[in-house]
């Protein structure tokens, strides 16, 4: 559907952008255009600089150099205020709407019509309300009731609200970031139908996602970042799916898989999951993971592969099924029976989810492991502190400071192998790592796998889940797939391609 | 330029004493101390009672019921939990003294109290983990519940709790000792308050149930996730919170020589307040035993010496309210949620110094 204007002046054009946080180069002479009614594809792994590009041209993060031009103007955005008003819109991946008012009231929340005179003035007119509400729901063919609460509509119903919502005024181009990531495929198609809808009235759509084979059905161009680079820029009927994957990946994959050798497989199961099964999560979920080994589970977002770890754990309870450490059925009914049974769980956010943001980087090493470090209830602090000096030394802890230090001050990625060594002083035979470098910039993500790999090598069974198809092809020699709660296939990294991971992860018979 | 040179003295690590007055909660404390010294200051200055040894002892007595509450209090807000409902239970534990004296005996009488105020935590602690409800909510409704149920218990009067007959009269003055025994010249409630501080403070720096208070209280999720049985310790927080309401009642109830089921009357609040000016922090996770007992004093302080200026009861109470919303804007200042704009200035500044 894009429209034959090609040669005329872009609606958006970033020029030449660059972004460095702390002297890390984010964006390196990024330069991006967006033609009126045309979906635009952006593309990169996690850290490859697209959210950080997006949050520029919202003006959320002010660019170092470069320049944003709109209709041939120059334009500076200080907030995302300044946006707004020049029409761009930002449709997030977690939907902001109030889930117990209406659908016209969450359409309308700041401009609700009121009447006219002295009481008037300080009364919503309702009907007035509805009737605009239902004029705009029209404008895109939308049959959905103005007055049901959001709270009772299907997810992608409240996603499109939400694009109503910010289609209100005036919006040139709206961002949509991961905005399938929850939907069924049926409701894909009808987020599509709305989008080539947009397109068709002049509105430009820039498109975030991971998952490639929509990007072929929606968009018109792609543009593809790797490391804080442009790469290329592609009309979408140029271009193959491997070349993009290429493009977006590099050659990174190929180094790595020769750094390790088969582990794993000969030795001892450690986990294992039978049958273990969460009616509207998981379903039949069987899988073993032997010591020294890496498997990895891949899946798009929202496939049932968090309950699932979070089963295996005990922060949520199975309907049915068994798991069992070392040949032994435990029974696993709150995380510290996980940890008794020598199980540890690395959440995905790790701020929200493992760290004590206000203590030290001592008693958070510690946390998980009171019952060895205390007699009587008082812990014994000279062997607190000699345990903490050693996993600060041999992970290679960096701080400012002492390991009394709060772990704020701390730096992403060593937070994160504090929250590693957390677990190997809590001495756990299993570690389960959900997305482990969700938010961890490029460096430390290397260095991540090296930890991962070297405890995998002194005989640590790992079970990495993930929706990040390079990380599991580059450090989980085993993978299996899971798509809407069930696994659907198990590979070799050896013998398999991206394409053939993605499709069983799509639910494609492979 | 100022805070250039400040933040790169931070870094150099300082030691030992410079390190320890540098801590923030030192800092704290020693804003604490101040403030006791500014108001002892002034109350003296105003009155020639304030400072005679009898005063100072009525004011620490007066300070007892509360102080000893207010460690408990202070553990369980550290965990995040809240308890409104100590003053009532301990009303109510007074009275299960004074009814069952005539009827299972005095000492029996004081172990029941105990036992039930233990029971009122434990509820409360129950309804707050398991069943779910908000801690505010659940102990707004047991402070009714426990009050009705001290009305109820002693029909709306005060009871005497003296020997009546004279038949018991070693067990009466052993319980009326309770509260006007010294030691060293020191009342036994003062020595009994001064050791439930000393067992907080142990509790809280050397044992796994008193790290458990931050750590829940910081991030419950993260303490879940990390193994810890959070349900149990936050149902012995709470317990622990009704039973301290129980031991006050007990040296309440032998100082009064009577039990009264309108006893405590908004010393919920009192309690509160000393332990959010002390530098608990309402969003768990902060806190010290030394800033609640200086918070107890600071109060304990204003109060007598407005009463011995003989300012009105009702005067004392909004005195009282004062303190404890500038305790509390205090802590919403530490906690980053009010700015005073300074960090807007900053941004700006930032802005204009990048273009």
């Amino acid at each position: 559907m894009m429209a034959e204007n090609t040669s005329a002046a872009p609606l958006l054009e970033m020029r030449h952008i660059h972004k460095s946080f702390f002297g890390v180069k984010v964006l390196d002479d990024v330069s991006v255009s967006l033609h009126k009614g045309e979906v635009l594809a952006l593309l990169g792994e996690n850290g490859a600089g697209k959210s950080t590009l997006i949050k520029i041209l919202n003006g959320d993060y002010t660019m170092d150099s470069g320049e944003i031009y709109l209709n041939g103007q120059h334009v500076q955005f200080h907030e995302p205020r300044d946006a707004e008003a020049h029409g761009i819109r930002m449709i997030y991946q977690e939907l902001h709407y109030a889930p117990d008012l209406s659908v016209t009231e969450n359409l309308l929340l700041s401009e609700l019509p009121r009447g006219r005179g002295f009481p008037g003035r300080y009364i919503i007119d309702w009907r007035q309300a509805r009737e605009i509400a239902q004029s705009r729901l029209k404008l895109l063919d939308l049959a959905i009731d103005p007055d049901v609460h959001m709270r009772d509509l299907p997810v992608v119903e409240r996603q499109i609200v939400e694009i109503v919502k910010a289609l209100s005024a005036d919006a040139q181009i709206i961002v949509m970031d991961e905005p399938t990531a929850a939907l069924t495929p049926p409701e894909v198609e009808m987020l599509f139908g709305i989008i080539r809808n947009l397109c068709a009235q002049g509105v430009a759509i820039i498109y975030i996602s991971h998952r490639l084979d929509e990007i072929f059905e929606i968009a018109d161009r792609v543009t593809i970042l790797r490391d804080g680079q442009h790469v290329a820029t592609k009309r979408v009927d140029e271009v193959k799916l491997a070349s993009v994957v290429e493009l977006m990946v590099g050659r990174e994959i190929e180094a790595r898989r020769k750094t390790l050798a088969l582990t794993g497989q000969e030795s001892q199961v450690v986990l294992e999951v039978q049958n273990l099964t969460k009616l509207g999560a998981y379903e039949d979920v069987s899988l073993k993971v032997h010591a020294g080994e890496i498997v990895g589970v891949f899946g798009l977002i929202g496939s049932g592969q968090l309950s699932l770890t979070r089963s295996i754990f005990g922060a949520e309870r199975p309907d049915s099924g068994s798991i069992l450490v070392d040949g032994r059925e435990c029974t696993i009914r709150h995380p510290q029976d996980a940890r008794n049974a020598g199980i540890g769980f690395v959440p995905v956010d790790r701020k929200v989810q493992s760290l004590i943001m206000g203590q030290s980087v001592r008693k958070n090493v510690t946390l998980s492991n009171w019952q060895r470090l205390a007699r009587m209830g008082f812990f014994q602090q000279r062997i607190e502190k000699d345990h903490t000096r050693h996993w600060v030394d041999s992970l290679g802890i960096r701080m400012a400071g002492d390991m009394e230090v709060p772990i704020r001050f701390l730096s992403g990625g060593n937070q994160q192998k504090t929250v590693l060594a957390r677990w190997l002083e809590a001495n756990v035979r299993v570690l389960i790592l959900n997305e482990p470098t969700w938010g961890v910039d490029v460096g430390a993500r290397s260095d991540i796998y090296d930890q991962l790999e070297a405890l995998a090598q002194s005989g640590l069974a790992i079970l990495i889940v993930s929706s990040d198809i390079q990380e599991i092809m580059s450090v989980c020699p085993r993978i299996l797939t899971i798509y809407r709660g069930r696994i659907t296939a198990e590979f070799h990294r050896e013998s398999v391609s991206k394409d053939e991971l993605l499709a069983a992860a799509a639910g494609e018979a492979v | 330029m100022t805070t250039m040179e400040s933040t790169a003295a931070a870094g150099s690590r300082p030691t030992g004493l410079r390190r320890f007055l540098r801590a923030s909660e030192v800092q704290e404390v020693l804003a604490l101390v101040i403030m006791l010294a500014l108001i002892v200051l002034v109350m003296a200055s105003n009155s020639n009672l304030f400072l005679s040894p009898r005063n100072i002892i009525n004011l620490l007595m007066d300070s007892t019921t509360v102080g000893m509450i207010a460690v408990f209090t202070t553990m369980l807000m550290i965990s995040r939990g809240l308890d409104l409902s100590v003053a009532s239970t301990a009303a109510m534990c007074g009275v299960i003294i004074g009814t069952s004296q005539s009827t299972i005996g005095l000492w029996p009488g004081v172990m029941l109290a105990l036992i039930a105020g233990a029971l009122v935590g434990l509820i409360n602690g129950f309804l707050v983990t398991f069943v779910g409800i908000n801690p505010l909510i659940t102990t707004l409704g047991m402070l009714s519940i426990t009050r009705g149920l001290a009305f109820v218990f002693a029909d709306g009067l005060t009871i005497p709790v003296f020997d009546l007959s004279g038949e018991h009269q070693a067990t009466y003055t052993a319980f009326t000792q309770l509260a006007e025994g010294r030691l060293f010249d020191i009342p036994y409630p003062i020595l009994v308050m001064s050791g439930l501080f000393i067992l907080g403070i142990v509790l809280l720096r050397y044992t796994t149930y008193g790290r458990a208070m931050y750590v829940i209280g910081d991030n419950e999720d993260a303490s879940f996730l990390a193994g810890l049985p959070v349900r149990r310790y936050r149902m012995i927080a709470y317990t622990l919170s009704g039973l301290s309401a129980a031991v006050a009642a007990v040296f309440l109830t032998s100082r009064l020589y009577a039990a009264d089921p309108r006893a405590a009357p908004n010393i919920e609040l009192t309690v509160i307040t000393a332990v959010v000016l002390g530098g608990t922090s309402l969003a768990g996770g902060q806190g010290n035993l030394f800033g609640t007992l200086l918070g107890v004093l600071i109060l304990s302080s204003l109060l007598n010496g407005l009463k011995l200026q003989s300012v009105s009861t009702e005067l004392q109470n909004i005195a009282q309210g004062l303190v404890l919303l500038l305790a509390v804007g205090i802590d919403q200042v530490r906690q980053g949620k009010i700015d005073l704009g300074l960090w807007r200035l900053f941004r700006r500044q930032a802005r204009a110094s990048t273009q």
